[in-house]
């Protein structure tokens, strides 16, 4: 495929208010962020930190309090099919096949009957799937029901891909199958991809560029570049280059972490709770 | 397989990363390098078509043809059972608070229904009877499922329309018979519009459960992959609720046959109730039971269609989880 000049983010000082008054809850504060055509980027961040609000929002499921989401010169104001979107949650048309369901995005754009069939069973193809074009989402795993997520989103050619914690529900051995299936498809789409994450691993592995998430209020805490080698294989994960990046996350990302689980900890700090502040001591605590 | 080989630093940090409103996500408790190296032997074949998932095995029809065998017997026992208890009680004209004086036995209203089925009169009651079902339940699946489809998605068209659908809703079909009499210009008229009103409120009520338990994902889903309001309805919203509107269906034909008896009972000419009512004031005794029998089956004829329908119109339900007991 040839290089997209198009499918550029822009978030722009964007926050999120949820509620008033008492209640009043900043979910996102003064947020930048951009992904530029075909690149690959995370967004990670601990519990409750406002990564899958700021999706929602460039997915246009949701308004800012402030600030605006652009894709390429186009405001985001609702959703639409040149944002494909593979959520957490499985979100197959369970009273569609498999085909039917890949092939829905196209039907509502209005592609012939036929034309739809070839696109959907390519897709299918291409996911390992063509097997299952028949059957009903019902019948098939959640690893096989993610895929037909994903290629569901690409069926309409979008310009970006915005994909919320896609593999949340996944068990650990099947969602790093996924990764690289993942990795694979980038690859030979090289589509922009905005994916929202709490694994540190994943959102290495799969990605050009990082934004860490501070705690609620969620601010951008660190960008951080990924520089291994394309296409990625499962290999990288060893190398110091990859090692030396997870470290660093981790240490951004525990802060924001135990800053997240309440005021509590962070006031009387682990040894208020009877144990020694070291790695044992937090692993006690649940 | 990551048991033995977790070291507590490592734990401490992943398990700082699980989100907590996320009780579906797993712990992953990997260390960088081993987790990605246990599974890559798998990769290769991962991509590819797993073998379908195993349809039905022996074994499992097997039991199921079993099964069905054991409650084949036990439907007949249950409807032998009942003729016996009528047979009985006829032959030896029990009388033990409940009376059975006066109730004709099996063979006598046999010998009725052979007489009268080959009648005209009879089959004309038939289809007067099946015909006033046909539009009232009709005119209420038009009217029903739309406006339910409207109320479970719109705030306001459910705040405007609710009130009067709480207040409509208490009153039986059956009180709206005098009602019924004077708003409509034909007998006709009255008894198909008992009718609706018998099917109506099981239909609409349903349809709005199926819109608001249909979940949100769905819908979002729909709207991202390029679908308008009114597409939205009629491929994401409707076959996402039509689970529900079915249910509201089968539970609409009861009570639409309920309805539609009293109705002819009262108000009626030709129709069922209006055969049996007659054969009471005629003191045509077997006449009265055969009537009974005739809506009996009719209805679960009814219930059977929609049942059968249902079943061509959402093949999916039969994967379903919890679709299999």
């Amino acid at each position: 495929m040839t290089e997209l000049a198009t499918g550029r983010i822009d978030v722009r000082t964007m926050s999120v208010v949820f509620g008033s008054g008492d209640d009043e809850v900043v979910a996102v504060n003064d947020v930048d962020l951009n992904v530029q055509p075909g690149e690959f980027v995370s967004l990670i961040g601990p519990s409750g930190c406002g990564k899958s609000t700021l999706l929602s929002i460039v997915a246009g499921f949701m308004t800012p309090s402030s600030g605006e989401a652009w894709l390429d010169d186009k405001m985001i104001t609702k959703p639409g099919a040149e944002r494909g979107v593979v959520f957490q949650q499985y979100s197959l048309f369970p009273w569609l096949t498999v085909r039917k369901n890949v092939e829905f995005g196209l039907k509502m754009a209005g592609v012939a009957a036929s034309k739809r069939n070839i696109t959907a069973r390519e897709l299918l193809d291409l996911a390992g799937l063509l097997a299952f074009e028949h059957h009903y989402p019902d019948q098939l795993s959640g690893g096989m029901k993610q895929r037909i997520g994903i290629i569901r989103a690409l069926a309409t050619s979008p310009r970006v891909l915005l994909m919320d914690e896609p593999f949340g529900a996944l068990d650990t051995q099947t969602r790093v199958v996924m990764q690289e299936i993942l990795t694979n498809i980038w690859q030979q789409f090289r589509i922009s991809v905005l994916f929202v994450t709490h694994d540190i691993e994943e959102s290495i592995f799969l990605s050009d560029r990082i934004y860490v998430m501070t705690a609620r209020p969620g601010r951008i805490k660190a960008e951080i570049k990924v520089p291994l080698p394309r296409p990625r294989t499962p290999e990288m994960t060893e190398t110091p280059e990859f090692v030396g990046l997870v470290r660093k996350l981790k240490g951004l990302i525990r802060e924001e972490s135990l800053a997240a689980m309440g005021p509590e900890i962070k006031t009387r700090g682990l040894t208020g709770f009877g144990m020694e502040v070291g790695p044992k001591g937090v692993g006690q605590i649940f | 397989m990551m048991g033995g080989v977790v070291n507590q630093p490592q734990l401490k940090s992943r398990l700082a990363l699980v989100d907590d409103d996320d009780p579906q996500a797993p712990p992953t408790f990997k260390s960088s390098s081993q987790a990605r190296g246990a599974p890559a032997e798998t990769d290769a074949t991962s991509s590819q078509a797993k073998p379908p998932m195993p349809v039905k095995q022996k074994p499992l029809l097997r039991r199921v043809s079993r099964d069905q065998w054991l409650s084949a017997v036990l439907a007949v026992a249950s409807i032998t059972l009942l003729f016996a208890v009528w047979y009985l009680g006829t032959k030896y004209r029990i009388e033990f608070y409940i009376r059975f004086k006066n109730v004709p036995t099996p063979y006598e209203v046999f010998r009725q229904a052979l007489e009268m089925g080959a009648s005209t009169k009879f089959v004309t009651n038939i289809i007067n009877s099946v015909r006033r079902i046909l539009a009232g339940f009709a005119i209420a699946i038009l009217i029903g499922v739309p406006l339910g489809l409207v109320i479970g998605r719109y705030r306001h068209v459910r705040s405007f329309f609710m009130p009067v659908v709480e207040i409509l809703r208490p009153i039986p079909a059956i009180a709206w018979v005098p009602m019924s009499i004077m708003l409509w210009p034909s007998n006709e008229a009255s008894i198909v519009y008992i009718t609706f009103i018998g099917a109506f409120f099981p239909i609409l009520l349903n349809t709005i459960h199926g819109v608001h338990s249909l979940d949100g994902v769905l819908i979002r889903a729909g709207r991202c992959l390029g679908a308008s309001e009114p597409r939205l309805f009629l491929y994401v919203i409707l076959p996402g609720a039509l689970p529900h509107i079915f249910t509201g269906l089968a539970v609409g034909m009861g009570v639409a046959w309920v309805s539609l008896i009293a109705a002819e009972m009262i108000s009626g000419q030709f129709g069922v109730g209006y055969f049996t009512w007659e054969a009471y004031s005629l003191v045509d005794y077997p006449a009265i039971v055969l009537g009974m029998i005739t809506i009996g089956v009719l209805g679960l004829a009814c219930s059977g269609l929609i049942r059968l329908i249902g079943k061509l119109l959402m093949p999916w339900l039969a994967f379903a989880p919890g679709s299999k007991k």
